[in-house]
Order: C-alpha cells, then sequence, then structure tokens
C-alpha cells in the first residue's frame, strides 16, 4: 500500500471551491434575510453583487487551471459528473442573481441613468419576480456550496474525501464564510438599518462555527479511526501547523470567542464593530485554508 | 465484440522496462517530462532479514465500472463497445476530474510544452496535437491491424498477456479464471480489466 500526495488540483481549484462556497452562501443568506426579515437594500446590493463577483472570479480561476479552457462549454455533456451539476447550478444562479438585483440597484443615484435605460416593462418584470428569483438564487447558492465538497468527494481512491462529512463541513464552513462577509459589510456599512441586522448575521455566524466544528470532529474521527490514506491525511493536518493555527484556532475558535461575547456581553454596542469586523476577516483566511489544506492532504491509496 | 483485458505475472518481470519504451515509442507519450502510460513499479517489501522485491507493471485498467468516465464532464471518455476506455483528445478541456477519479494512477496532463516538444521531436507526425489528459488505450490502433499492445509484443519474458477475457479458448480468458490472477483495489468496486499473478 502506498499512499501519495494528490497534485493534480492546487491553490487555484482551492480558490475556486473557496469563492464557490462563499459566493453562493452569500447570497443565499442576503436573500433569505431580505425575505424574512428585512434587510437594508444597499447593503443587500453591494452583498449580491459581490456574491456575483465571487463566483465569476472563481470561475476564472477553475479555467486557468485547464488545459483547454476555450472549450469549457462542453462541460454540460455528462450528468454523471459533477462538474456538470456545478456548471448548472451555477449559471441558474447568475441568471436568478442578476434579476433579483437589478432593481436593487435603484438604490444608487449614480446608476439610476443606466437602470432607466432598460425598458420599463422588463424592468417591472423583474420586479414582479424578485421574490421568486430571490427564491431560486437561495436554492441554487446553496446547491453551489455543497457541490464544492461534492465534486472532490467524487475519488473513490482518496478515502479523505471519499466522505459525505466533507460536503457537509463544506456548506457550513461555505455559509459561515457567507455570513462573516456580510457581518463585515454590515459593520462597515454607515447605515443604521444594516448595523441591525449584524445582530442577526453574528448569530448565525456563531451557530454555523459551533456546527463546523461539530462535523469537523465527526470527521476527523472517522478518518483516524481508519486504517486507510484517511488517516495519514488527517496525521498530516495534524502536522500542518497553519491549518491548526490559521484554520482551526485563528478562523475557528478565535472568531467564535469574539461573536460569543459580542452576543452574550457587548450587548451589540457598536464598541464591539471594529471586533466583530475582525472576527469575520478570520473567518474568510479560515474559510480558504481550509479548503486549501483539505486538498492539500488529499492521499491516493494505491494498492502497491 | 470482444472485451480485451490482460493479465500480468509478476513472477516474470524482471523489470526491463522495455515496456515502457515501446508504449512512449509507439504513442508519443512525453518521457521528456517523465509522463508514461505504463510504468514498472520497483518496491520493496517487508524488514530486514525477510526483504522482498516486487515488480509491478502497471496501466490503465479499463475497469466495467469506471471512475473516470463518471467524472469526465464532456463525454472525452467514453468507452469502445470492446470495452476499451479511451479519450477523445479534442473533447477533453483539461479539468483532471478523471485523474482525480482514477484509483490507479492511470492518467496524467499532456500539457502545451509537451504538444510543442512533440512537435520538436516528430515533426508532422504527431498523434498529440492539442493538451488533454492522456491515458492508455491497450494500443487500439494496433488491435484494430490485429496486432497486440507495444508493451505485450516487446516484453522479452512474456509478462503481459492480452487477448479477449470472453474467449474460453485465449490465454488470457485462461489465466484471468484460473484462480492465480487477482485484481488491484477490489474493494472499489471498478471491476478491473487488468489482472495479475502476484509473485
Amino acid at each position: 500500500m502506498t499512499f501519495v500526495h494528490q497534485h493534480v488540483w492546487g491553490w487555484q481549484i482551492a480558490t475556486y471551491l473557496f469563492l464557490g462556497g462563499l459566493g453562493g452562501a452569500t447570497f443565499s443568506i442576503s436573500a433569505i434575510l431580505h425575505l424574512f426579515e428585512g434587510c437594508d437594500r444597499k447593503m443587500l446590493s453591494v452583498a449580491v453583487l459581490s456574491s456575483i463577483g465571487f463566483l465569476v472570479l472563481g470561475t476564472v480561476f477553475l479555467l486557468a487551471d485547464m488545459l483547454q479552457p476555450l472549450k469549457a462549454a462542453y462541460a454540460l455533456t455528462n450528468p454523471n459528473s459533477w462538474i456538470f451539476w456545478g456548471v448548472v447550478f451555477i449559471n441558474f444562479y447568475f441568471l436568478a442573481a442578476i434579476v433579483y438585483v437589478i432593481p436593487l440597484l435603484e438604490e444608487w443615484p449614480k446608476l439610476l441613468p443606466i437602470i432607466k435605460k432598460i425598458p420599463t416593462g422588463i424592468l417591472s418584470l423583474l420586479e414582479r419576480f424578485n421574490r421568486l428569483a430571490a427564491l431560486g438564487g437561495s436554492a441554487a447558492g446553496f446547491l453551489i456550496t455543497i457541490y464544492t465538497g461534492l465534486l472532490i468527494s467524487a475519488a473513490p481512491a482518496i478515502s479523505f474525501w471519499n466522505t459525505p462529512a466533507l460536503p457537509l463541513l463544506f456548506v457550513f464552513s461555505g455559509f459561515s464564510t457567507g455570513a462573516a462577509y456580510l457581518l463585515l459589510l454590515s459593520t462597515i456599512s454607515k447605515k443604521e438599518g444594516a448595523w441591525k441586522i449584524s445582530e442577526k448575521l453574528e448569530q448565525l455566524d456563531a451557530i454555523l462555527i459551533v456546527s463546523e466544528l461539530i462535523v469537523l470532529g465527526a470527521y476527523f474521527n472517522f478518518a483516524l479511526f481508519l486504517p486507510t490514506g484517511a488517516r495519514e491525511s488527517a496525521e498530516y493536518l495534524f502536522h500542518s501547523p497553519l491549518f491548526i493555527i490559521g484554520f482551526f484556532i485563528a478562523g475557528l475558535l478565535i472568531p467564535l470567542a469574539i461573536e460569543t461575547y459580542g452576543i452574550f456581553f457587548a450587548a451589540h454596542s457598536t464598541k464591539s464593530k471594529s471586533l466583530l469586523a475582525f472576527a469575520s476577516a478570520l473567518v474568510l483566511v479560515g474559510g480558504y485554508l481550509l479548503r486549501f489544506y483539505v486538498l492539500n492532504a488529499g492521499l491516493y491509496q494505491y494498492p502497491w | 465484440m470482444a472485451r480485451y483485458g490482460m493479465v500480468i505475472d509478476m513472477r516474470t518481470c524482471v523489470g526491463c522496462q522495455a515496456c515502457m519504451a515501446a508504449c512512449t515509442t509507439e504513442n508519443q507519450t512525453p518521457f521528456w517530462s517523465d509522463k508514461f502510460r505504463t510504468h514498472v513499479e520497483d518496491k520493496e517489501k517487508g524488514t530486514y532479514p525477510d526483504v522482498h522485491r516486487i515488480l509491478l507493471p502497471r496501466l490503465c485498467m479499463h475497469c466495467e465500472n469506471t471512475p473516470c468516465l463518471s467524472a469526465c464532464p464532456t463525454g472525452a471518455t467514453y468507452k469502445t463497445r470492446d470495452g476499451i476506455v479511451l479519450v477523445n483528445y479534442d473533447r477533453c478541456i483539461g479539468c483532471y476530474a478523471c485523474c482525480i477519479a482514477c484509483p490507479y494512477d492511470a492518467r496524467y496532463p499532456y500539457e502545451s510544452d509537451d504538444v510543442t516538444r512533440e512537435k520538436e521531436l516528430y515533426g508532422k507526425n504527431v498523434t498529440h496535437e492539442v493538451p488533454h489528459v492522456d491515458k492508455c488505450t491497450f494500443c487500439e490502433h494496433r488491435i484494430a491491424e490485429h496486432r497486440e499492445p507495444a508493451c505485450v509484443s516487446t516484453c522479452p519474458t512474456q509478462t503481459r498477456i492480452f487477448g479477449d477475457l470472453d474467449d474460453p479458448s485465449s490465454a488470457v480468458h485462461k489465466l484471468a479464471t484460473s484462480g492465480k490472477a487477482t485484481a488491484l483495489n477490489q474493494g472499489l468496486g471498478t471491476s478491473p480489466k487488468v489482472f495479475y499473478i502476484p509473485s
């Protein structure tokens, strides 16, 4: 039995997975908050536009890693492949997100002349389907987030990846980065409405981090007690200081401690703004490190 | 319609790597980048004083249940009626999903630099005109001419036995069903069509 590190997917794919999860989750959380809680429309438009930006950038990283990116349209051929479904989810997401965001852009006076150029018939149609686009886009955002885990779990010879815990871990981590990004936006925004929503986001992110810790515990418990490459991978991660310090301590435990302090002791005062922004930035860095190290820890288990 | 497969008799392999050389010459694989469609693993097993040397020639297993085919989003990876797993170079986008899915390390990227080098070496008679993910084809162009794969016809010790697994009179069928031969990574359910007789 030989364990060999995979070198096929590196930092570019880690970036794609990170931005995919971040973009999908940012949209899902934003749209759900808008539909059920109400949210500052200006902040919402920035969140949705940046989620589109994250996914465009992520797709660029995926294409840059390919041998023949100009033929990428062929990826819509085999429905048995997770990449096929990724392309479907991302395109559906783009459609829903664009339909959803255009009416929101009316909040920006500088953009009004451009919005006015859109025929009123189309604008009213976009307004009418705004809620549907929010729901559809949220579903697509969730599917993109889980797809990033499903894509790499479809590797029978890499036992550390070939587990249902990995897509689940990527969902919680992706949604945690999405909530952290929105929290960051709400702390930067000068609008009172945006700051108000940060309380909800703070609670949501704390719940997501706790859930991520539970899945992470189950994932490593499974990996460490199997006589396979999964154990080698888990041990490799335990011996990677940047994974332990950068992801686990700085990307999970410290933000959770700050958010717990914010929820229970700071009484949502503006004094905790900079602390919350710091915690959000740490969650984002941690989210990237998780994907980078999970890819790095992928070990083929060859029978020779 | 045949069901092509191979039996590798590890008892007779001497590790001369003639199979690798023959394959490279036949299929213009990028030896200059140390990439091969077939490779002879040279391993030591055990600890002193009970140490054994294991020579294991490996290649694409042309699995019945092909994880690479499922992972390929473009349909570039396909299976012929004879069960040979091939790659359509023009359709491959080089996303590496098949490389990740393959449990046998049978695939590698034929990159732009490799295509350029190939053109320098072989002139106009190149077989890899575009970058793509490459793998063993069982030399299907030779099979079409009723010849054996290059690695099989070159092997000086007849370690590799190739033929139709469904033909009861073939040597490959007899060896594969003899009870001596076994497939690699059977637990994964890939049902490989390359079998090994252990040394």
